[in-house]
């Protein structure tokens, strides 16, 4: 408890650190948290202009479909905010910060992870949260039950960015010259903005059981609309489990292969 | 004993690729590999509160016996011991006895003044309060650097940014304190500031100094002990003044005379250097440097005379170009 | 012109370099496409319509929008903003070349590599994903949609030339440029057509340059714009062009001034 303690107190360091250099340009910083919001926004009113002529989409009401897109949003700007760092990092491998970085007296993982998050992320995920509960409360019965289990496939979800962010850090290490991995990542994951039914097979299949972005984002509410069945539960919370534990034991494997060639 | 190394070898996989398009889509499918030595079968020991010079030409291997020391490269054999660690199983409790500094590289925050570094490294060595502000404004003062801790990194010059590293590197008080080529780039009055206060901490904490470096002033200077690197592979280990008696052959003799004298009559005397009327100087075999001074005392009107030991860059540069065959352990 | 042509011939060579950058950038594309194509074939009935587009006419839209948008946005305007605010500017300053000849040409290098696979791209979902595509059968509106696409290379060279000379007065040049890339992936026309919008907000976005860079062509080659809308459309975007045109040069020898008063 008191080591979680001091992690945070450290994350904190860091994220104020990361967020002074944000603001050291006040102005870029607003209008990239404009666009942004912008961006959002617009998105959904895309999503509502569609749905006014089409009524559903793949079998889902407007408010579910909200829903699906908010859900999406708030797990895509929460792993954002948290793993921020993930984006910097080859540049961390190639100037050699790394190096440093390892010799500190914290987990290997700590700091590419979690070194610093960037504050303007909080209000997308604000928004995203809103209209979350706002499209749950007003998509039909939802037990409490459902509410439950849409709560622990979303922390599934969440382990499962964690673990495909930590194979994105061992990628990094074992080779720098791709260095656009993490956005092909979010390219993979923006999928996710919509239920999965509307890809067809084979890309279906694709994105839900190798980047699994159906179980990360369209499982948690299906399962909050009662169309998920239990094993469909058992299924995302064993692969997440799984895909987690994979993912530690990657960036062991590849932190025995760090060459450090920075110079 | 702090320091224990025994047949540690560290191979890196290269890859080679044909060149060329359809060269990249085979090497995606195909690669081939070979083992680059950079570290091969090294042993030596280093005990407490000792400055250790490692010395040696780009590619040797000093890095990556460094690396291997702190724990960033996990060796391909061979034991490694730091202070009863071994290093790439990063235990905190070791990470925290020791520091790294990288000479090109920075630890500090780019874009924050270095004080806001500093506190996060408080934070990440869990320093008490007083002990990190008893720390900072020592070596603060120490180093001449009270006014720029609030001034943006990004804004300093490189010697003030190596200062504000080292203070970094420092603030836990590490028992082992590695140094990576940390006067590189430097300028001459920059490097002398560095190299005194890296033996002032040597000296007052009895803290053990590992150093590389491109530049023999500082290995000179700081260490007793060097361990000369080449190919990965020690060709050297021992006192620096062995050095000079084991490979210097030639000793300089300049003199300065009251009044000119004729160039073939120093020549009979050794190897002329450097000649004008009235100064010499003359390269002359060790063993006979004594003889060849008092020649001159007797024959020559001397007003002043110096018997030099070789530069040891140039006896470097000697063992280097001459390694075949030259593994001997110097006697300490 | 020798000289331009080595330019784009150099921007060619330097693209093959960085080849997995690229096909990383291109995969990113791919799967964006892919994106929006299922869902427009989620939405629309087999064999009906939605906001008057058939199936196989609201497919092509999408994958033509992905054609034209590889040829009109790929650009290295973006390199502008960097080349000013490191200094390099000088480099060129001192050479007898155009500048913004020397980006254009580089912007039609990086054209050239990026139509080459956009083609095989959409061949390969062609293939793979068997959509009926609308063949436009009359070549007229096929000139036209080709004019119209020159007009918006020009459009969006200019507009990525006075986003890079931000960098003349501030160094931040990535946030408006941020904001440009967020409106031009709804309001150009990659997303969905304009015509869904409300009609007050068609208006608005027919006056701005926005449309004209992927949406316009794309409705031409589909012959679902009448004779009068394409005139107009033209005159629009021709005034947008030489306003941008007028706009750019200014800009550009003022912040000459700039440049050389700051003594770079």
């Amino acid at each position: 408890m008191k080591k979680l303690a001091r992690y945070i107190i450290i994350w904190w360091k860091l994220t104020l650190g990361t967020s002074q250099i944000a603001f050291q340009s006040r102005f870029g910083a607003l209008l990239f948290l404009l666009g942004k919001l912008l961006r959002y926004i617009f998105f959904l009113l895309f999503l509502v202009l569609l749905i006014n002529r089409a009524k559903i989409i793949a079998g889902y009401t407007f408010l579910e479909i909200v829903l699906f897109y908010a859900t999406f949003n708030f797990l895509d700007t929460l792993s954002q905010f948290f793993f921020r760092n993930v984006y910097r990092f080859r540049q961390q491998i190639l100037n050699g910060y790394f190096d440093n970085l390892l010799l500190k007296p914290l987990p290997s993982l700590f700091h590419p992870l979690f070194g610093g998050s960037d504050m303007l992320d909080l209000v997308i995920l604000f928004f995203a949260t809103g209209f979350i509960f706002y499209a749950g409360l007003h998509s039909g019965q939802v037990t409490p039950l459902h509410i439950a289990l849409y709560i622990l496939l979303l922390l599934n979800g969440f382990v499962i960015t964690l673990g495909l962010h930590i194979i994105i850090l061992g990628i990094g290490i074992l080779s720098t010259a791709i260095d656009n991995t993490v956005m092909l990542y979010r390219d993979l994951t923006q999928m996710g903005r919509l239920p999965i039914e509307i890809y067809q097979e084979p890309l279906r299949g694709l994105i839900t059981f190798v980047i699994p972005v159906g179980i990360m984002m369209t499982y948690p509410v299906r399962a909050m609309l009662g169309l998920l069945s239990p094993t469909g539960v058992i299924i995302a919370l064993f692969f997440g489990v799984i895909l987690f534990l994979s993912s530690l034991w990657f960036w062991r494997y590849a932190l025995r292969h760090y060459t450090s060639a920075s110079n | 004993m702090v320091i224990s190394v025994s047949h540690l070898t560290k191979y890196y996989q290269v890859h080679q690729k044909e060149p060329g398009f359809t060269g990249s889509l085979k090497s995606l499918f195909h690669r081939k590999y070979y083992d680059a030595k950079a570290v091969d079968d090294i042993s030596f020991t280093i005990g407490e509160g000792e400055l250790v010079g490692f010395i040696g030409p780009n590619g040797a291997g000093k890095t990556t016996t460094l690396k291997c020391l702190t724990g960033l490269l996990y060796p391909t054999s061979g034991r490694v011991q730091v202070l009863g660690y071994t290093p790439f199983e990063r235990k905190h409790a070791y990470l925290k006895q020791i520091s790294l500094v990288m000479g090109q590289k920075n630890q500090l925050w780019w874009d924050l003044p270095a004080i806001d570094s500093f506190l996060l490294n408080k934070e990440i060595y869990q320093i008490p309060t007083e002990q990190y502000t008893n720390t900072i404004v020592e070596l603060s003062e120490l180093l001449d650097v009270q006014d720029i801790l609030q001034v943006q990194v990004r804004k300093l010059s490189l010697g003030q940014r190596m200062k504000c590293e080292l203070i970094a590197a420092l603030i836990h008080r590490p028992r082992i304190l590695f140094l990576d080529e940390p006067t590189i780039g430097l300028d001459v009055m920059m490097q002398q500031k560095l190299r005194e206060f890296v033996r002032n901490y040597n000296e007052k904490y009895n803290a053990t100094v590992i150093l590389t470096s491109h530049y023999m002033k500082d290995v000179e200077e700081l260490c007793k002990r060097v361990i000369i690197i080449d190919h990965g592979k020690i060709l050297y280990d021992g006192a620096l003044a062995n050095i000079v008696k084991q490979y210097a052959r030639n000793k300089a003799i300049s003199v300065i005379f009251e009044k000119p004298v004729l160039l073939e009559d120093v020549k009979k005397l050794g190897k002329v250097v450097s000649f004008e009327p009235t100064k010499a100087i003359i390269s002359i075999p060790r063993a006979k440097s004594n003889h060849v001074a008092s020649q001159l005392l007797e024959h020559f009107p001397v007003a002043d005379l110096n018997i030099e030991e070789a530069n040891i860059e140039e006896i470097i540069r000697d063992v280097f170009s001459k390694r075949e065959g030259l593994g001997i352990k110097g006697t300490q | 012109m020798k000289l331009y042509l080595q330019v784009a011939k150099n921007t060619w060579d330097e693209m093959t370099t960085y080849r997995f950058n690229f096909l990383m950038w291109r995969l990113r594309n791919v799967l964006q496409l892919l994106t929006v194509y299922y869902l427009w074939l989620a939405v629309t009935p087999q064999n009906g319509h939605i906001f008057g587009y058939s199936r196989s006419l609201i497919l092509t839209y999408i994958l033509g929008a992905s054609l034209v948008g590889s040829i009109v946005f790929s650009s290295r305007t973006q390199e502008i903003g960097e080349n000013i605010n490191l200094g390099e500017l000088s480099q060129f300053l001192v050479k007898p070349l155009r500048y913004l000849g020397y980006w254009f040409a580089r912007d039609i290098g990086d054209k050239l590599f990026n139509i080459i696979f956009s083609l095989g791209e959409l061949t390969l979902i062609y293939l793979v994903l068997r959509p009926a595509i609308y063949l436009q059968p009359h070549i007229g509106e096929v000139l036209l949609a080709s004019l119209a696409i020159l007009l918006a290379v020009v459009m969006n060279f200019f507009i990525g030339t006075l986003l890079g000379m931000i960098a003349f007065w501030s160094p931040e040049v990535w946030a408006p440029r941020f904001i440009f890339f967020t409106l031009v992936s709804f309001f150009a026309g990659g997303l969905f057509p304009l015509n869904i919008l409300p009609l007050p907000v068609q208006y608005v976005f027919a006056l701005l340059p926005f449309g004209y860079l992927q949406y316009f062509p794309i409705e031409i080659y589909l012959g679902k714009m009448s004779p009068l809308a394409i005139a107009q459309g033209f005159g629009i975007a021709l005034l947008w062009s030489v306003l941008l045109y007028l706009l750019v040069s200014r800009v550009w020898r003022k912040g000459l001034k700039m440049y050389s008063s700051e003594g770079n």
